[in-house]
């Protein structure tokens, strides 16, 4: 029963939170220097991991599914399968998770910190709401770098399907052959669904993040604990939401 | 790091990231916006099959275009064609839907067509061929299965049998069974008798192993061929022979080849015909000689008469001798 309160109230004040930072919208441009910053720590400096992490996501599903198809001899598709997946699912979702793992767990520990020293308090003693200066600049920059990141995702999975491709004996398929395939298969609007689908996540994982550190209440020892339920929900969010998004933006556009 | 920095970066990583969604955009929309050049050719088929828009237009295996739009045209499929400006295609050149993969990549096949054929303007229309998709195909390899199936099981139960008989080798097979010891024996001899020849045993074998009679045999058929030989000079005088026969030279000629000769010897053979028939009858003085008794008693009693006339000469004398032979003659 307690539980059951604990996750109401969590997407209750998720939610608040939601409308409040929107209605700050007006003032994003007041803040352009916060804005900058998140952007430069959400978008710049998740850009390396992003990277090799997409490589080799691409790398291994070119190896499993080339492991796979080579029972049917149907390598020359590997393009076609790799490209689809990154686009569509795994580059999306690679960046969704690592910018839990790494922006969002930052985020709740630094709003939590703030709320066990008293700081949000002390902003809103002085009237300034903290959804405003806190939440709406990284609002802003996650909706911003977003795509940025996922682009980054495809490509560098394409490349690191197509270098399998290559150098490995049981697929032998020239990158050539392999971008063919692609090009056949991924249109432009999947790279959109992908981007939408990225867009959502991390907005998702940036609003609970910064929820649950929000509504930290007690000492260090809740900080820990409130990073940790961030981290958590926004990964379960993420597959869940996943599947839902994935339908919606499937009936959306057929 | 100053903020200046810090936001050189951030704009620096964004324009990165909207440079690669636009070249990712350009890479699979085949660069339609951005390179719409060259001019466009317009192929009408009865049926596009799996042709979609960006799929190769190839000419002769070489990629000169791609495909920019597919359209129902009237009473037919229509595929634009976008053609890169540096190349030309021949008004004599057709084109084909060619199907690259089993999963449906395809692409427009344009055959060369003639050199001296005038190059297609923008908007042209192109000569199409229609081929035959997999499915039409796959039915008619169904059929071509069920024929092929209903031949070989007609095969198969004349070699197999169905009957009561069994087929072909089921009567090989007992004909072999019921035979085995004949065979064998049959074998054996076969066996021994290839042994003697071998051996050099016998008339066939000395003939396989002794060199002498194949000499012999050899001026054998040598005498043969002399004698042959003669044999044609003895065909060859027959045949002058006959060709003078049928000449008409010689007696045998004039009685062959001569009609009146002929019906003289006709009229000669009546005569002897009637003459023989009067014989017999009794006709004449001959054929009473021949038939009449009375004529041979008559005779035989005068040489009897004359006998003893001859006797009775012997006993009086020629003179008596004359008078009694006169007596008896009178």
């Amino acid at each position: 029963m307690n539980s059951i309160r604990s996750v109401l109230e969590g997407v209750g004040s998720t939610l608040i939170l939601f409308m409040r930072s929107i209605s700050h919208v007006g003032t994003l441009s007041r803040q352009k220097s916060r804005f900058i910053e998140q952007c430069y720590v959400i978008g710049y400096t998740t850009l390396p991991i992003v990277g090799i992490l997409s490589f080799f996501v691409g790398s291994v599903l070119a190896l499993q599914s080339g492991y796979s198809m080579q029972d049917f001899g149907t390598q020359q598709f590997i393009g076609a399968l790799v490209g689809l997946s990154m686009v569509r699912e795994l580059g999306p979702m690679m960046v969704a998770i690592l910018l839990a793992g790494r922006v969002g767990s930052a985020i709740t520990a630094e709003l939590a910190s703030m709320k066990v020293n008293q700081e949000v308090d002390a902003l809103v003693t002085m009237n300034i709401p903290p959804a405003k200066i806190l939440v709406l600049p990284r609002l802003a920059a996650v909706l911003m770098m977003m795509p940025v990141l996922t682009v980054i995702s495809n490509l560098v999975g394409w490349f690191g399907g197509a270098l399998v491709c290559k150098y490995t004996g049981f697929i032998s398929v020239e990158p050539q052959q392999y971008f063919q395939a692609l090009r056949h298969v991924v249109k432009f609007k999947d790279v959109i669904d992908g981007i939408c689908k990225a867009e959502i996540f991390g907005f998702i994982v940036v609003l609970v993040c910064s929820s649950i550190g929000l509504s930290t209440r007690g000492g260090p020892r809740e900080i820990g604990a409130a990073v940790t339920k961030a981290v958590v929900s926004s990964l379960v969010l993420i597959l869940v939401l996943d599947y839902f998004v994935t339908k919606l933006l499937l009936a959306i556009l057929s | 790091m100053n903020n200046s920095q810090q936001t050189a970066r951030v704009g620096l990583f964004f324009l990165l990231g909207l440079a690669l969604i636009y070249v990712t955009y350009e890479t699979l929309s085949g660069g339609k916006t951005f390179s719409r050049s060259g001019y466009t050719v317009v192929a009408g088929f009865p049926n596009l099959q799996d042709l979609k828009p960006t799929d190769d237009v190839r000419m002769a295996g070489v990629r000169i275009g791609s495909v920019y739009v597919t359209r129902l045209g009237k009473g037919r499929a229509e595929a634009v064609l976008q053609i890169d400006p540096q190349y030309t295609i021949p008004s004599d050149a057709s084109a084909t839907i060619v199907m690259a993969g089993i999963i449906g990549t395809d692409y427009i096949s344009i055959d060369l067509g003639t050199t001296q054929a005038p190059a297609l303007k923008d908007g042209a229309e192109i000569k199409t061929k229609i081929t035959p998709d997999i499915a039409s195909i796959m039915t008619q390899m169904a059929e071509l299965g069920h024929k092929l199936d209903s031949a070989l099981s007609s095969i198969s139960n004349a070699v197999n049998g169905s009957g009561p008989d069994g087929g072909v080798f089921q009567k090989f097979n007992r004909l072999l069974s019921e035979n085995q010891t004949k065979i064998d024996a049959s074998m054996t001899n076969l066996q021994e008798i290839t042994g003697k020849i071998n051996r050099g045993e016998g008339t066939l074998g000395k003939l396989v192993n002794d060199s002498k009679l194949h000499d012999d045999l050899l001026a054998a058929v040598g005498d043969f061929k002399a004698t042959a030989s003669e044999a044609k000079n003895v065909m060859a005088s027959a045949q002058t022979v006959l060709d003078q026969v049928k000449a008409g030279q010689g007696a045998l000629g004039v009685l062959v080849y001569d009609k009146q000769a002929a019906e003289d010897l006709k009229f000669t053979l009546h005569d002897i015909r009637d003459f023989s028939d009067k014989i017999s009858k009794g006709q004449g003085t001959l054929g009473k000689l021949i038939n009449d008794d009375s004529l041979y008693f008559g005779l035989q009693g005068t040489l009897k008469k004359a006998d003893r006339a001859m006797d009775g000469l012997n006993d009086s004398g020629p003179i008596s001798a004359v008078g009694s032979l006169s007596k008896s003659l009178f």
